[in-house]
């Protein structure tokens, strides 16, 4: 029994970490339908930034993730204001083609910059385990991250909900001439949602680098993982990512536990489909993000 | 003018059709006509290998400046400076393959072997078909060995051993024995031979082992393999992986409280990152190694283990890997076969290569039926207060195993 | 609605009735197979090593004719393509390997077990719109290489599958590179015919009615779910075709390399960069990136990469409808100041 304590709670944590790679991505498609082949990088790049804070600065890198929110945010809102913002009116495969190239960029750059060397933040706690009643361990950095990522999702629910930044944002993904004319500067407003979503996967590369290790060629498994959990969860909704993300935690920990071989990941994308086949607006995502379509 | 920019459009489509196909670049014909001995080097700079692409390039470089510093090759009363053309694979095996068909427009018949076992499996059949000869440095598994190619020669001891080598070790030196192994592997067709190895050398040495638990190669979530197998307790756990998962075992062993009295595992602990990224957590880990500097032998270019080691220092400011080590035995076996063989003829090289049987700073390089260098043990290391050991074999053991190796 | 501002212009917009009186019904035939004459000619010209570069062109033209039908004509962008390529793949080397048939019928029975797997999935997953039919297909490919990873009996799993090419247990001699060639721009030709053929037949209108409205088309009349599930199938069949010729030539091929999504991507780039939803689109891209690619490997071994994705960004911004668009549009002498289309398409 305690077996499947553990694997529950191996599968939950995995889970938060998943959401908070992915919230970011589920943003910018959700209101932007741009679909970020970059975002992966973003990832990484967040790794990077915190583990030079960690080195040189000998910054905790649950403090350091704010900086590689922060620098990630810089370089998000840059680049929707300086490129994607030119394409923006394009079907969606321009921004996606757009995002390709600049992940090409942003990887070679991150591999010439920071060679393709393995590399981990460093912590005195992070790989610690508290033991529970019936030899159920709680890995410590995890259980950090799964709070990060409650954290983050509660708070962007509150930023969409409840501030004018966040209602100018969402009204922008609804109707965007209509948001033009209410006042609305939608050039800002969409630089300003790519940048928090790249902050938010900065956030998510300083928690990867503190659980586990990072190097440039990791981008392409971060998108994917995003894009995923975006659609399993279902776009438009900021609980979405959280939800589609421990699903997946506990399909593929689950299966890792009681089926042989590496059928769990097998398993985790049989999950997906089916899921997608019921209800094909993903877990909890919202019927008019469907009616809009991609060209 | 609208017309006339189409046309400019086509012609500058044209030039870079040549130039991407590489006409013009046409090739002399010989494996090293003139004064040099030309060879051709595919390896991973971008994607998921760059890292140990980056060191087998050290490895290479490294081998060829010290050739030409010594003059070069001797071959047949000349002495020719050895050359060597790289391309990135992208760490992918069919681009692997077609650079080498490129290197063969090119003239370029001896080819130093890309990173890793499915990118020289994908080189093997092209160097096979066009008469070339393929020097491996890195791919390990025992399934390109058994296609019958002919063509193709590993100075690095085969997959099998990997795992074998650290089961040896502990029957030897563990006092008292253990008694239950389990075995933990990426599922990638390399770590499961070294898994297969493992559990027979084990099963043949009396252990009880516990059957392997598998997840997919470059995971950082092992959580499920080790809450399996921690209701076992197995004495010794000993994963076949790559760097990633290495790491990740060790991480998240600690977060869950998995503690056998020994974490073995191959590939990843003689590498700097391992140290690096757990720190502490490392100390007490085993691992099995391709080459060490206590390795025992020299030869006329590299001198000993020791000389090797502090000419990558010198030259690379870190400390040599066996990464650095198989590619520059790959490259020296070249030289010392063209020395050999008297000539610059692929078929002559091919030949000397299958006779070859040497001492070098990489231990003995001789190479069986089936191309493997299944002549030279490999070592067994141990991370001792994040420096790195050499336990095993005894002879050329620098310090004792620790056991249990964890600490904490 | 947001979607009536997003400009979704037809596939193919312009293409229509002016190509038949400019060149005459058959003078895009004529024009094909002097194309692929001069395919054969030019294979005179080149080393091996350049014949495997020009037949990886070949072979992502296929892929990415075979991802147009689909994802170009009938909107259905599928992000999990490789699935055919890899199936296509693997069905000849378990062919080859276990069953020890020769290559010819095996390539066959790939393209046809691709096609049939992509009927198969097709029914239910065509119901999807949208990217939640992309996200269903990929999750189809990523399933389908953990299957293959953990059949190991049949298909070795991770350790790959070694197709028997040398000695006496070769069940068809190798092709060698000039066979390969001649291979896969025989697949390219019939890829081309089959776009060719669909973009003049009622199946092509019906799938260009299916990306345009599909509730219209329904109700025009059109069975939708089997012009689309059979535009999904013939995807396959090229697929599957492509991926058995593929594994023919290297000969041992691992489930990462072969079910590798990046292969997916690859094709949706190359239909993109071309011209979506038009003939010569995914031809033109995959010739344009698969060359600028290599060129560009050869030439900057340490930046390639970095200079490929800066080259893919200042394209998609300065054409970003692709390059048949452009090129058709400039002909008419709208838009081909660079600067056009981002006055058309920024924010």
């Amino acid at each position: 029994m305690s077996t499947f304590f553990q694997a529950t709670l191996n599968g939950v944590l995995q889970g938060g970490l998943f959401a908070l790679i992915a919230v970011g991505f589920s943003l910018v498609w959700g209101v932007m339908n741009v679909v970020n082949l970059a975002h992966g990088s973003f990832v990484v790049l967040g790794a990077y930034v915190a583990w030079e804070l960690s080195n040189h600065a000998g910054i905790d890198p649950f403090l350091g993730m704010v900086g590689s929110a922060a620098a990630l945010f810089a370089l998000g809102y840059l680049i929707q204001r300086g490129l994607v913002n030119l394409v923006v009116n394009a079907p969606i495969f321009i921004t996606l083609l757009l995002t390709f190239g600049l992940d090409l960029v942003l990887v070679q750059g991150m591999n010439i910059v920071f060679t393709g060397d393995f590399q981990a933040i460093r912590t005195s706690y992070a790989s610690r385990g508290i033991g529970l009643p019936g030899g159920v361990q709680v890995p410590l950095g995890r259980l950090l991250t799964f709070a990060v990522a409650v954290a983050v999702t509660l708070a962007l629910v509150a930023l969409m909900g409840r501030t004018r930044t966040g209602l100018a944002i969402m009204a922008t993904g609804m109707d965007r001439g209509a948001a033009r004319l209410m006042g609305i500067r939608a050039r800002h407003v969409y630089a300003l949602t790519f940048g928090i979503a790249a902050g938010l996967a900065g956030a998510a590369g300083a928690m990867i680098g503190t659980v586990g290790t990072f190097h440039p060629a990791d981008a392409a498994r971060y998108t994917l993982i995003s894009f995923v959990i975006a659609v399993l969860g279902g776009l438009g909704n900021m609980y979405g990512a959280l939800a589609g993300g421990v699903v997946i935690g506990l399909a593929e920990s689950w299966a890792g536990q009681y089926l042989s071989g590496t059928w769990s990941n097998a398993v985790a994308f049989a999950v997906l489909v089916v899921v997608l086949l019921v209800r094909p607006t993903g877990l909890i995502g919202r019927a008019f993000y469907e009616a809009r379509q991609e060209a | 003018m609208r017309r006339g920019l189409a046309i400019r459009g086509l012609s500058i489509a044209g030039a870079i059709t040549l130039a991407a196909t590489g006409c013009g670049s046409k090739g002399s014909s010989g494996g090293g006509s003139g004064d040099v001995l030309r060879l051709g080097a595919p390896y991973s700079n971008t994607g998921a290998l760059a890292r140990e692409g980056a060191l087998t390039k050290e490895g290479y470089e490294l081998c060829r400046e010290t050739v030409n510093a010594k003059g070069g090759v001797p071959v047949g009363g000349k002495k020719l400076k050895m050359e060597i053309s790289y391309s990135d694979d992208t760490s992918k095996p069919d681009v692997a393959a077609r650079i080498v068909d490129q290197l063969n427009d090119k003239g370029i018949k001896l080819v130093l072997g890309p990173y890793g076992s499915p990118n020289t499996a994908a080189a093997a059949p092209v160097v096979e078909r066009n008469g070339q000869v393929m020097a491996d440095s890195s791919g390990a598994d025992n399934t390109i060995f058994s296609q019958g190619y002919k063509r193709t020669f590993a100075v690095l001891s085969p997959a099998t051993e990997y795992a074998a080598s650290m089961v040896k070790a502990i029957d030897e030196l563990a006092r008292p024995k253990p008694k239950t192994i389990a075995f933990l592997s990426a599922d990638d067709g390399f770590s499961k031979t070294v898994t297969q190895g493992g559990v027979a050398e084990a099963q043949r040495r009396g252990f009880t082992v516990i059957p392997p638990e598998y997840f997919p190669q470059q995971t950082t979530d092992v959580s499920a393999a080790l809450t399996k197998i921690k209701g076992k307790h197995p004495d010794v756990i000993i994963g076949s992986v790559h760097l990633v998962e290495g790491i990740a075992i060790i991480k998240q062993a600690n977060e869950l409280g998995v503690r056998p009295k020994l974490f073995g595992e191959t590939v990843a602990p003689p590498t700097p990152d391992f140290r690096n990224t757990l720190h502490g957590l490392a100390d007490g880990v085993i691992g099995s190694s391709q080459w060490t500097p206590e390795v025992k032998g020299s030869d006329p270019y590299f001198g000993t283990a020791q000389n090797y080691l502090a000419a990558v220092q010198a030259k690379y400011g870190h400390a040599a890997e066996y990464h650095n080590a198989e590619a520059t035995a790959a490259c020296l076996a070249f030289a010392l076969a063209a020395q050999k063989a008297g000539s610059t003829d692929p078929n002559k090289i091919r030949d000397a290569m299958a006779t070859l049987d040497t001492q070098s700073f990489f231990g003995r390089i001789h190479f069986d039926q089936t191309g493997q260098n299944t002549f030279k043990p490999m070592s067994v290391v141990q991370i001792k207060q994040g420096k790195l050991v050499t336990v095993w074999p005894t002879q050329a053991a620098a310090t004792k195993l620790a056991w249990p190796g964890a600490t904490t | 609605m947001r979607a009536a501002a997003t400009a979704r212009r037809a596939p193919g917009d312009g293409t229509g009735g002016g190509r038949y009186t400019r060149y005459g019904r058959y003078g895009p035939w004529a024009a094909g197979a002097a194309a692929v004459l001069a395919a054969i000619a030019l294979q005179s010209q080149l080393y091996v090593g350049q014949e495997r570069v020009v037949g990886s062109v070949f072979m992502f033209i296929v892929l990415a004719q075979g991802w147009n039908l689909i994802g170009g004509f009938a909107g259905y962008a599928s992000f999990g393509q490789v699935v055919f390529f890899g199936l296509g793949g693997y069905t000849t080397a378990v062919l080859m390997a276990h069953a020890r048939w020769p290559y010819w019928p095996a390539l066959a029975v790939s393209g046809l077990v691709a096609a049939a797997f992509g009927a198969l999935i097709g029914t239910p997953l065509l119901r999807l719109r949208g990217h939640y039919f992309a996200i269903a297909t990929l999750g189809v490919a990523e399933g389908t290489r953990e299957v293959v990873n953990n059949l190991t009996g049949l298909t070795g799993g991770g350790a790959g599958i070694t197709v028997p090419t040398f000695g006496a247990r070769a069940t068809t001699a190798y092709l060698g590179e000039d066979g390969f060639y001649l291979l896969f721009l025989a697949l390219a030709a019939l890829a081309l015919a089959t776009a060719g053929l669909v973009t003049r037949s009622r199946f092509g209108l019906a799938l260009r009615a299916i990306h345009q409205d599909e509730d219209a088309a329904a109700s025009m009349g059109i069975n939708t779910t089997r012009a689309k599930v059979s535009a999904f199938a013939l995807s396959g069949l090229l697929g599957g075709l492509a991926g058995s010729a593929y594994t023919f030539q290297l000969v041992t091929v691992y489930p990462e390399n072969m079910f590798d999504v990046s292969i997916t991507v690859l094709m949706v780039i190359m239909v993109v960069i071309g011209g979506s939803g038009t003939l010569l689109g995914p031809l033109l891209g995959a010739v344009a990136l698969q060359f600028i690619s290599e060129w560009l490997r050869q030439s900057f071994t340490e930046a390639h990469t970095f200079i490929l994705g800066a080259i893919i960004v200042v394209v998609v911004i300065v054409m970003p409808e692709g390059a048949v668009t452009y090129l058709r549009e400039a002909r008419r002498g709208r838009g081909f100041s660079p600067l056009a289309n981002i006055r058309r398409y920024r924010l």
